[in-house]
């Protein structure tokens, strides 16, 4: 799959372009913190604090409305005053009104974020692409059907009828024990991951239709090359034909798609959990929503993990730009898009 | 083929997957766990009322047979009622339709008028300073999720700034300009619609109409903004790879050799043949753009089909929910279809 000429393109390409290098580095720095979450967090990032609420992050002041009752001449009077509430460096990127660290829920967070763009990608991959190679390399009526049904699909716009689902499916969650905490080597921190899985499914079954298409147009061009007819009138059998010829040769565009999905996945699932239809709370799309309300009074709720959303998708970017050049499949502008 | 025919070709295609829409819409309900009467009956309801609620929603009959009722009440343009609130679900859908509508093409207007330029801004001057800014914002523009960028323009520009109105929707455009139009004929207040609080104020002056389009500008300039982003730097990214190809071929070469000015060259060749592949991805892309639609409208309260679709969803209430989505899939069809009506104007070669 990864010929000695395909990694000497990659590499060059490496060298020549600085965009390639930030973006491999934000991924690789994503990835470490969604793996090592446990040993990062400062604290236990459902962790409920109410003293230690809408703390503002270093560097910054915030304001609280504070209410209390005095007894002036022996009549109680209501006192409603605007304290200044400094920052803390115990919590770096500040606390939500929870009194939740700021900076442990954007480290677990990227958890939820890769764990369903990865998950979510690969089913997409696992069903869109036999059924695009099937199409693109038998024709006929077998193709028309299955691209109908792939039109259908794309009729509903991925957010709506992944709304649609998970709504109407329920918001199932598998918890998977955290490694690291049962091994003792982070104390404190929470037993079980919790993975969003209606949510992997749903972003799987609504993306599959953009893997079908690259690998129909694929199948269709590679079904005239002369060594897939050699192989053929070798007597070779089509689905021997698609595995070992058809397929491998298809690898690179699929790749570069694949890292484009995975940007667009992160995008939906930060949507969807936004909306409220994700089955974890630890999840970048959840913490935005929680501070939409508190805009003027605690504006790093929804600032920060929005910003970690930023980084990590520039860097899927620039990593699948990276691909895209070092290995010319020419399929700019297609698969998926954000939420 | 005749460009006729060509066109009639993909409307028939195009009414086969509006088919193909209507029923997955349709099957929906029977792949989601619960069912209707749950939605409607008292929580102690005994059998004998559920059934009865069954029978008066029409869902205790066979699947086939609710199909083709639901496909001859949609011929009617009957989508059934609302669960809910009894009233006529195509009624509720297209009240809700103007406000997307006018978000969407407010957010495609945006992205039009700013990419095209940007794109070929960024190739012409490429590793200058300009082309830098561009690939910097389309890359971030990408990369950013709308309802964040949302919430930021509202942080920044309504809460800190109070230069725009944070979320909903004062009134709609063509109430606004209905609004001069009503003036001019009788002069007596326009009737509010569904959602719409327009106030006229008497005496009328030459200000009125002014008023009211800058109050309804103020409200769309952030959901645009924030819902047309993600297409800008699209097809800025789009453009300016497409130009740079381009330039670089032989008969744009050609064409200078000739003589032609450079900007008949870079506008009258290169562009046109960028723009081609362009609308492709653009069409391609419009389901992004209604998808983006439904959470930016989450975002502003805006009382468009993505807030409806939202409410019905955790309300199950399936004849609107239907409706919606049905619309929202058939105005996908519809502007396929005309991308690519757009692109063998463009490209006369795929006609044939």
């Amino acid at each position: 799959m990864l010929s000695p000429r395909t990694l000497r393109n990659l590499k060059r390409e490496f060298d020549r372009s600085a965009l390639a290098k930030v973006g491999v580095a934000l991924v690789a720095l994503v990835v470490f913190v969604a793996v090592f979450a446990p040993l990062l967090a400062p604290h236990d990032p459902t962790a409920q604090s109410l003293d230690d609420k809408r703390l503002p992050p270093l560097g910054f002041s915030g304001t609280e409305n504070q209410t209390t009752t005095e007894r002036v001449n022996g009549t109680v009077q209501v006192v409603n005053e605007t304290v200044t509430v400094n920052a803390t460096a115990d919590h770096p990127l500040g606390t939500n009104a929870l009194g939740q660290d700021m900076l442990s829920r954007v480290i677990y967070g990227a958890r939820t974020s890769l764990l369903v763009g990865l998950l979510g990608t690969l089913l997409a991959a696992v069903v869109g692409v036999p059924v695009g190679l099937v199409a693109g390399y038998v024709r006929g009526r077998v193709d028309d059907a299955l691209m109908r049904s792939a039109d259908v699909m794309l009729a509903f716009p991925s957010l709506v009828l992944a709304i649609a689902l998970v709504g109407l499916w329920g918001r199932a969650a598998i918890r998977v024990p955290d490694p690291f905490v049962v091994a003792g080597l982070a104390p404190g921190m929470p037993r079980t991951f919790t993975l969003p899985g209606t949510v992997i499914v749903v972003v799987g079954l609504v993306n599959w239709v953009w893997f079908a298409r690259v690998a129909r147009g694929e199948a269709l061009a590679l079904r005239d090359e002369e060594y897939v007819k050699a192989a053929r009138s070798l007597g070779a059998s089509d689905p021997f034909v698609l595995r070992r010829h058809v397929l491998p040769n298809s690898a690179t565009p699929i790749l570069v798609l694949a890292t484009i999905q995975v940007a667009a996945i992160v995008l939906l699932e930060s949507a969807l959990s936004y909306l409220g239809f994700s089955g974890t709370e630890l999840s970048w799309g959840f913490d935005i929503a929680q501070g939409r309300d508190y805009l003027a009074t605690a504006w790093w709720i929804s600032t920060m993990p929005g910003i970690a959303i930023v980084l990590t998708v520039i860097g899927i970017n620039l990593l699948g730009d990276w691909l895209r050049d070092a290995l010319d499949p020419g399929i700019e502008g297609e698969g998926g898009g954000g939420a | 083929m005749s460009f006729g025919r060509f066109l009639l070709k993909r409307t028939l295609q195009g009414v086969v997957v509006v088919w193909g829409v209507v029923t997955v819409v349709f099957l929906l309900r029977f792949i989601t766990p619960g069912s209707p009467v749950d939605v409607v009956a008292p929580l102690d309801a005994s059998p004998e009322l559920r059934r009865q609620i069954a029978r008066e929603l029409g869902v205790d009959r066979p699947l086939y047979v609710q199909y083709f009722e639901y496909l001859a009440g949609l011929l009617r343009g009957d989508m059934g009622y609302s669960y809910l609130s009894g009233t006529e679900a195509s009624a509720r859908v297209f009240a809700r339709l103007p406000a997307t509508l006018e978000l969407t093409v407010a957010a495609t207007i945006v992205a039009v008028a700013l990419s095209v330029p940007l794109g070929v801004i960024s190739a012409t001057r490429r590793h200058q300073p300009s082309d830098y800014a561009a690939t910097t914002f389309s890359l971030l523009g990408i990369s950013t999720p709308n309802f964040w960028l949302g919430i930021m323009l509202v942080l920044v520009l309504a809460v800190q700034f109070d230069v725009f109105p944070t979320s909903d929707r004062a009134f709609g455009f063509l109430e606004s300009v209905g609004h001069l139009v009503v003036i001019a004929v009788d002069g007596p207040l326009v009737p509010p619609g569904e959602g719409t609080r327009l106030v006229v104020e008497f005496p009328l002056d030459v200000g009125a109409f002014g008023r009211t389009f800058t109050t309804w500008l103020s409200y769309i300039v952030l959901p645009a903004v924030t819902l047309g982003t993600y297409f800008t730097a699209l097809i800025t990214r789009l453009t300016r790879s497409g130009m740079l190809e381009e330039l670089g071929q032989s008969y744009v070469q050609a064409a200078r050799a000739k003589g032609l000015p450079e900007t008949l060259v870079r506008y009258r060749h290169a562009l046109r043949n960028t723009l081609i592949p362009v609308v492709t991805v653009v069409g391609l892309q419009m389901g992004t753009l209604i998808g983006g639609a439904v959470i930016t409208e989450a975002v502003f309260d805006w009382p468009g089909l993505g807030t409806t679709v939202i409410n019905a969803i955790q309300q199950r209430d399936w004849p609107i929910l239907q409706g919606s989505l049905i619309v929202i899939g058939v105005g996908f069809v519809v502007v396929n279809i005309a991308v690519d009506a757009i692109y063998a104007y463009l490209n006369p070669r795929v006609v044939e």
